[in-house]
């Protein structure tokens, strides 16, 4: 699904990423791990198609060259990104920003756009589902939630949209106990043969809960290691000083 | 030099002597300095001068209305209406009100109201101002539904000046919300030169909003001043984007207790257009209120100015102003120019103002179309987004509903 081979990226003359390898197929689900500033919210905007990076190298989506495809086609063609920072949008208001954003990626996919009532009734299922009080709906996207709130939020779109490559950002930075469970349900439901997903996080925790086929460890750019799920366990003791 | 204007009141018919008399005084005033220019106060940040002989060869004050075939009415929302073509009143209809308490008739120029800022252009309203109307609400009554004042202008105008005056008295505990809609296609370059007088006498409550249909070739000038009594409230909706050039002087006079008065104006102005909101608040009297917030999205080759001046009173105490101008640039191009005047005699005062500009937040646009939202239509969103906070304050479902799509086809460029 996902192929990217020998990746460096380079932000103002600054190398971030520096010739990184990754596989992702159908049904797997792979997390990378490793310390602040390594770049992994630097791989995430690249795949989401964030201007600003000089990029070499080959990121291949379903066999479509990805840079050939602008940020919102690759939201159409299925690739979605849980910001690490979702950004607060004064004046726009939730729902109207859902509705906008799935019925968008619907006509993309000559599917009909949804009405309001069936719109409504799909949100409400999906956001009972995550515990969001549907009060949030109405109100200016992502002002003044608090950070689980918007980490929520985040997912609630990928549960909307249907992704096909669902990208976590440290959706569980910032997450109490709860919020983290039912984060990972949320994920842990959505889950199956036909898509995969790219989890970044700092924490096993977040692991105990969503098993990873494959666990990577990001350092200066690079991929320095790679396991299995056992990887997170013994990070999680010894800290990446061993790896990196 | 060969002046772009030429004015004549005897380009006027049915004056008497003494009214001649008065309007070529008037006009002999005008003539001395001709057009304002950055040296005038309220035309610090623009050459009116330049700007219309840029765009006039010769302009005259001896048109003649055709009368026009059909006006196509609003049919969204119940509404009142006048039909004014040309500044001239032709039609009135208050079919949802009891009809014994609205009085209106013809402007009467016998009666001339006097205007604290003579500015050159108020001179020359003076001197050529002919139609217009007079409106009076009896006291007690509230409009069941909106009064739309359609502001036609005929096909055949152009190079020439439309000058009138208007006015509107709401007599005590009186209720009434005004749509001015103005509504031209035409391509032909006019100019009009208007004049309104608003009077809420105690307890009563206006709610005055500006809008236009279509884009024209228009430049237009409104000075309006309004007096305030006792409790009364005044709130004033610019969104008159689609002009070529547009300045709205707002003279305000909060003159007894609890009177309160806000501007609100969200506009997105298109390619060369220039608007201007120049406001004179003054607080005359102690316990009042005044709020102004001014929201412009300039795109190319735009131009936006805000004059916001606060006046206080040394016998105004307790006063509440505020004022905040944002302005949304979506290119290097536009231009925002705001100026805060604040004169403050009285001590017990709160009183805050601010301005900023800035560009759109390209995070946020990417962030919009991580979700399969096309570029265009993101940036649609955070425009509607910036103006909403003063959208969500029109008032009335049915007529917001209208606003609200009126500016939405603004933001898309009509
Ligand atoms: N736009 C940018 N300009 C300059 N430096 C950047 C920019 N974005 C990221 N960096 C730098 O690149 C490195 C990797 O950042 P990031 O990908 O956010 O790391 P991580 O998500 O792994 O903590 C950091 O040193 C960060 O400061
Ligand atoms: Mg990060």
């Amino acid at each position: 699904m996902l192929n990217i081979k020998n990746l460096e990226a380079k932000v103002d003359n600054k190398h971030i990423l520096n010739g990184l390898n990754l596989d992702i197929k159908p049904g797997e689900v792979h997390a990378i791990m490793g310390p602040n500033g390594s770049g992994k919210s630097t791989l995430a905007n690249i795949l989401s198609g964030k201007n600003g990076y000089e990029i070499k190298g080959e990121i291949k989506y379903d066999g479509q060259n990805l840079s050939e495809l602008s940020t919102e086609e690759r939201a159409q063609k299925g690739i979605f990104l849980a910001f690490q920072y979702p950004l607060e949008i004064p004046g726009v208001n939730t729902n109207v920003f859902l509705r906008t954003s799935l019925n968008s990626v619907r006509k993309a996919r000559g599917e009909k756009e949804l009405d309001t009532l069936n719109f409504l009734k799909l949100v409400k299922e999906k956001s009972s589902e995550l515990g969001i009080n549907e009060k949030f709906l109405s109100r200016q996207l992502n002002v003044g939630f608090s950070g689980g709130e918007k980490k929520k939020n985040e997912i609630l779109q990928m549960k909307i949209l249907q992704p096909k490559l669902a990208i976590l950002d440290e959706t569980d930075s910032g997450l109490d106990i709860d919020a983290l469970r039912i984060v990972a349900d949320g994920v842990n439901s959505y889950k199956n043969k036909d898509n995969a997903f790219l989890i970044i996080t700092h924490y096993q925790r977040l692991l105990d809960y969503i098993k990873p086929n494959f666990i990577h460890v990001l350092s200066k750019g690079k991929i320095v290691k790679t396991g299995n799920a056992e990887l997170g366990v013994e990070l999680e003791k010894t800290g990446y000083a061993n790896f990196i | 030099m060969k002046n772009f204007y030429d004015f004549k009141v005897d380009n006027i018919e049915g004056l008497s002597a003494q009214e001649k008399e008065f309007r070529n005084k008037e006009l002999d005033l005008f003539n001395k300095n001709g057009f304002p220019n950055k040296r005038e106060e309220a035309w610090k940040f623009t050459d009116l001068n330049t700007i219309l002989s840029k765009n006039f060869a010769n302009i005259t004050n001896d048109y003649i209305s055709l009368k026009e075939k059909k006006f196509e009415l609003i049919k969204e929302f119940d509404h009142n209406y006048l039909i004014v073509l040309d500044g001239i009143l032709v039609s009135n209809e208050f079919k949802f009100e009891d009809k014994n308490k609205v009085l209106i008739k013809e402007y009467d120029y016998k009666k001339q109201i006097s205007v604290s800022n003579q500015n050159s252009l108020n001179l020359l309203n003076n001197a050529l101002a002919t139609g217009g109307y007079n409106l009076e609400i009896s006291r007690d009554y509230k409009f069941k539904k909106p009064l739309v004042v359609y502001n036609y202008f005929s096909e055949s105008i152009k190079e020439k000046i439309i000058s009138y005056k208007n006015s509107l008295i709401l007599n005590e505990n009186s209720e009434l919300t005004i749509l001015n809609y103005t509504d031209t296609k035409t391509k032909n370059n006019f100019f009009v030169n208007s004049f309104d007088y608003l009077k809420l006498k105690k307890d009563s409550n206006l709610k005055n909003i500006f809008i236009n249909k279509d884009r024209c070739n228009c430049y237009f000038h409104n000075y309006l001043k309004s007096d305030l009594e006792q409790n009364t409230n005044l709130d004033t909706y610019i969104l008159s984007t689609g002009l070529k050039f547009n300045k709205m002087d707002i003279e305000i006079n909060l003159n007894e207790e609890r009177a309160k008065s806000s501007i609100f104006s969200a506009l997105s102005l298109g390619s060369e257009e220039h608007q201007e909101i120049k406001s004179s608040i003054n607080h005359n009297f102690k316990n009042c209120q005044s709020y102004q917030k001014i929201k412009n999205v300039l795109n190319d080759q735009s131009r936006g100015v805000y004059q916001g001046k606060i006046f206080v009173k040394q016998e105004a105490q307790k006063t509440d102003a505020y004022q905040l101008s944002k302005a949304l640039l979506l290119n290097d191009n536009s231009e925002f120019d705001a100026k805060p005047e604040l004169e403050i005699y009285a001590d017990d005062v709160k009183c805050s103002h601010g301005s900023t500009s800035g560009s759109i937040d390209l995070n946020l646009i990417h962030y919009l179309k991580s979700r399969g939202i096309p570029e265009k239509e993101a940036y649609q969103m955070l425009i509607n987004g910036f103006l909403s906070e003063i959208l969500e304050k029109l008032p009335e479902d049915n007529l917001k509903k209208f606003l609200v799509e009126k500016i939405g086809r603004q933001i898309n460029g009509y």
